[in-house]
């Protein structure tokens, strides 16, 4: 049974777990709420923990792939550019305390607690920002997303960009690769230096954008003469409302934060991994 | 005549998709001729067609291009010797002026300035546009942008020249303008390949059809013989130009008559009326 | 639908004097064009790219001038509205339009089919049981009936097409405007389509379409009106447009392959037959003259 279109893709979503069925403003909540406490907490552990819970409900919700594949390719080539570079001794300011030394051709070197801590914190927390917000967008149906951005008042024309960006993106990206292939058929080359490269960007680049304002104008025609701009109350087919399970979600949400809060207070904003503090941490 | 691309048994599926988009193809293509793919949308024309320049590699099965497989030659070795104009302008032209644009393909093969100047100055004579040479491509009428298109790989000067669904968005005149352009450069030697589905086109300018359907080949012959055989047609969804209806009517009355054009058509009909 | 034969007197569309230029250009794309459409009439727009067929189209619906701008003279009356004096949004529930790119058309705002038939019901504030009788309705006569929760996006061109004609049904508009709709199809597309424009031609739609598909077209299309150059070079009934052979070719227009060919033939041979439009008129005279 399908549950609709999810933004991002253009085929149907074909999963209907309690996931897909929490309001959008719940799990939009979810993507704020998680991405602050790991800001206010300075623990990778932490961050681990969100990043696993947000992975459990993606598997559930059958959509962990794209996630887990955004993460790879983001996030941990990050962790392993930054953490050697910030916790050897190469100049970040902050590092104090040793952990102990790493042999590299023949020579020891210390191993900072500080370097190592930021290196691998940073980046998790991006991880969880992303891993939240892209489980919002693959699992909300589109329909109920802009019933509940009207519910919230916002602007119909803006609600209707945001989301017409989305659904246009793979479109986009189909575009674009039948524009690579046309410029490769005219020699086109990708064995090529850095100089040459940005012309070959460029040569996809320009139709891309010329082509996607063309299509932009012309379905601005196209939902003109199907009333857009009427002056009336647009129908909408859906009803946002809280269900029973976004009421048990926040709810849970919110038992969460209090505990936090707790140990914050009592323990520390580095409750498991006990690192030092470090400006901007 | 001597062979310029041959496809050997090839099955080819686009990646994520679990159906084959073409299912044991055979082709071999002469150098000198001039051949029109037909077939439904989504029936594996296109695909076929971009398996014969390299920009698709076949999944089983190969391609020989000149004496070279596609799958183990650089693709712009491939791309050098077969040129593919796409279907839509817009998705190859992104240079300020006509000139530049032509000039992207040699420049992109390596040739001096001279002999770009040279390309480019020929491939607009060829395609009619001389004169244009300063001007935006945008403010170009749609006919002109796709005769720009033709120049811009006509001037890497390939020896095979694939035309994607030229007369798409054309009007009558426009298509007229292209069977002309492309019997023109075919007696100036080129191999010319036309994918498209419009069956007149088809019969007032190739001499061989190709007929696509479900990733098969459904049939190969002359255009008399593929555009009459109609229930082979029909299974592909496809019909057969007004006047090879007309005549296949008129014969089955008694009256023999066989044309694929007007001009065809006259001269038959002519021919009866004077006996 | 019952066909009711009523002798309408007032024509649905009356266009007086039509003359136009986008505000970027100099050139005036239409110039001085009159013409009227009866209720239940399909009108045929022919003639070369770049002869103002769109931009004539667009005048019918307000676009032109409305969403463009422009200089603008002349008159236009759409059922009752003038469209100088009519906002886009009145007139899209007087006039439907059909664009040329299927996908172009495809609202952005909807997941599925179903909720993309609504679109323009919902735009105009219609109340939900409503929505949902003309959607089942336009759904079902276009013949996508089960598709309803396909994403627009995966749909055939044909389909997507088809799509776009039932999100305009769904209006129930009183003159239908297609912009040269089947010119991105293939032919399965194209005869899916075109037998819906049919049908809709049938059952007493007032219907003006661009198109090239001459062939096809003269089988439904009761007027003709053949555009150069900004300029209404000729207008009538069909028979009498697409049988004008020479004014035709000279603008860069091919008539009906049977037309041209019978055409030549007499000029050539002096015989005294009507010109067919169509291939079964054909296959009748030919028959006749060559036993």
């Amino acid at each position: 049974m399908s549950v609709g279109v999810s933004l991002l893709k253009k085929t149907t979503i074909e999963a209907e777990t309690f996931v897909q069925r929490l309001d959008g403003r719940v799990k939009f909540l979810y993507f704020l709420w998680a991405t602050i406490i790991v800001y206010i907490f300075f623990d990778p552990i932490l961050n681990l923990i969100f990043l696993a819970v947000t992975m459990a409900l993606a598997v559930y919700a059958k959509c962990w792939k794209p996630i887990a594949l955004t993460i790879l390719i983001i996030v941990v080539p990050w962790i392993l550019f930054a953490v050697p570079i910030l916790a050897l001794p190469l100049g970040f300011p902050w590092n104090k305390t040793i952990i102990g030394y790493i042999n590299i051709l023949g020579k020891d070197y210390p191993v900072y607690l500080e370097g190592l801590g930021w290196g691998v914190t940073w980046p998790l927390r991006i991880a969880v920002a992303i891993s939240t917000a892209l489980l919002f967008f693959l699992t909300t149906n589109q329909a109920k997303l802009v019933a509940t951005m009207f519910k919230m008042k916002f602007p119909f024309k803006l609600i209707y960009m945001v989301i017409a960006t989305f659904q246009f993106i793979p479109l986009l990206a189909s575009e674009a690769n039948t524009i690579m292939q046309a410029q490769i058929a005219r020699g086109l080359r990708t064995d090529v230096g850095f100089v040459q490269k940005i012309k070959n960007y460029l040569a996809v680049v320009i139709p891309l954008t010329l082509s996607a304002l063309n299509k932009v104008q012309i379905r601005a025609i196209a939902l003109e003469s199907r009333g857009f701009s009427a002056p009336v109350k647009k129908t909408l087919l859906y009803e946002a409302s809280f269900t029973k399970l976004d009421y048990a979600f926040l709810m849970t949400m919110l038992l969460v934060t209090v505990f936090l809060a707790w140990v914050y207070v009592y323990i520390g904003f580095s409750p498991l991994a006990h690192l030092p503090w470090i400006w901007s941490g | 005549m001597s062979e310029i691309i041959r496809v050997e048994d090839v099955w080819f599926r686009y990646e994520g998709a679990d159906f084959w988009a073409l299912r044991g193809v055979s082709l071999t293509i002469k150098k000198g001729e001039l051949l029109a793919i037909i077939g439904q949308n989504g029936g594996g024309k296109t695909t076929l067609a971009k398996n014969l320049n390299g920009l698709l590699k076949p999944t089983k099965g190969r391609v020989m291009v000149d004496g070279l497989d596609t799958k183990t030659a650089p693709t712009h070795e491939i791309v050098k010797r077969v040129g593919y104009v796409f279907q839509n302008p817009s998705h190859q032209i992104f240079e300020s002026t006509v000139w530049k644009e032509v000039a992207y393909g040699p420049t992109n093969l390596g040739l001096s300035p001279e002999e770009v100047k040279q390309r480019v100055e020929w491939a607009l004579s060829e395609v009619g546009l001389q004169g244009y040479e300063q001007y935006n491509p945008y403010d170009l009428d749609y006919g002109k942008m796709k005769l720009l298109t033709v120049a811009s790989v006509l001037a890497m000067k390939p020896q095979v020249l694939i035309l994607d669904e030229p007369t798409t968005g054309q009007d009558h005149a426009g298509r007229r303008l292209l069977s002309y352009l492309s019997k023109k450069l075919n007696r100036e030697g080129f191999t010319v390949v036309i994918i498209t589905h419009d069956m007149r086109f088809v019969a007032e300018t190739v001499n061989r059809v190709v007929l696509v359907s479900n990733g098969e080949i459904l049939m190969d012959g002359s255009t008399r013989e593929v555009l009459n055989a109609f229930d082979v047609l029909k299974k592909a969804a496809i019909k057969p130009p007004q006047i090879v209806q007309l005549a296949s009517e008129l014969r089955k009355k008694g009256i023999d008559i066989n044309a694929l054009t007007v001009e065809e058509a006259l001269q038959e009909i002519l021919k009866h009326y004077k006996s | 639908m019952d066909m009711v034969w009523v002798k309408n007197m007032e024509p649905i569309i009356k266009v007086e004097n039509l003359t136009y230029a986008y505000p970027t250009s100099k050139d005036f794309v239409l110039k001085n064009i009159s013409f009227t459409v009866n209720k239940g009439e399909v009108l045929a727009v022919i003639g070369p790219n770049g002869a103002g067929k769109s931009t004539l189209l667009k005048a019918l619906n307000g676009l032109v001038p409305h969403f463009y701008g422009g200089k603008y003279g002349g008159r236009v009356v759409v059922s009752g509205f003038e469209v100088l004096n009519t906002p886009i949004s009145k007139m899209s529930t007087k006039v439907g339009f059909v664009f040329q790119d299927p996908e172009d058309q495809i609202s952005g705002l909807a997941l599925t089919v179903w909720e993309e038939v609504a679109f323009g019901l919902m735009m105009l504030g219609y109340p939900r049981e409503e929505i949902d009788k003309r959607v089942r309705e336009a759904i079902d006569y276009v013949g996508l009936t089960g598709l309803e929760k396909r994403s627009p996006f995966e749909l055939s061109g044909g389909q997507m097409q088809r799509l776009a004609i039932a999100t305009v049904l769904a209006l129930r508009p009183e003159v239908i405007v297609m912009d040269e709709p089947t010119a991105q199809l293939d032919p399965l597309g194209k005869y899916e389509v075109l037998s819906v424009i049919e049908k809709l031609a049938v059952s007493g739609s007032t219907i003006v379409l661009a198109e090239h598909e001459i062939e096809e077209v003269v089988y439904f299309a009761d007027k003709m009106l053949l555009l150069d150059k900004g300029e209404a070079v000729a207008y009538g009934d069909t028979r009498k447009v697409v049988t004008m052979v020479e004014e035709l070719k000279r603008r860069g227009v091919d008539p009906p392959s049977v037309t041209e060919l019978t055409s030549l033939l007499k000029e050539k041979t002096g015989v005294d037959v009507a010109l067919p439009v169509t291939l079964e008129e054909a296959v009748k005279i030919y028959s006749e003259l060559l036993r």
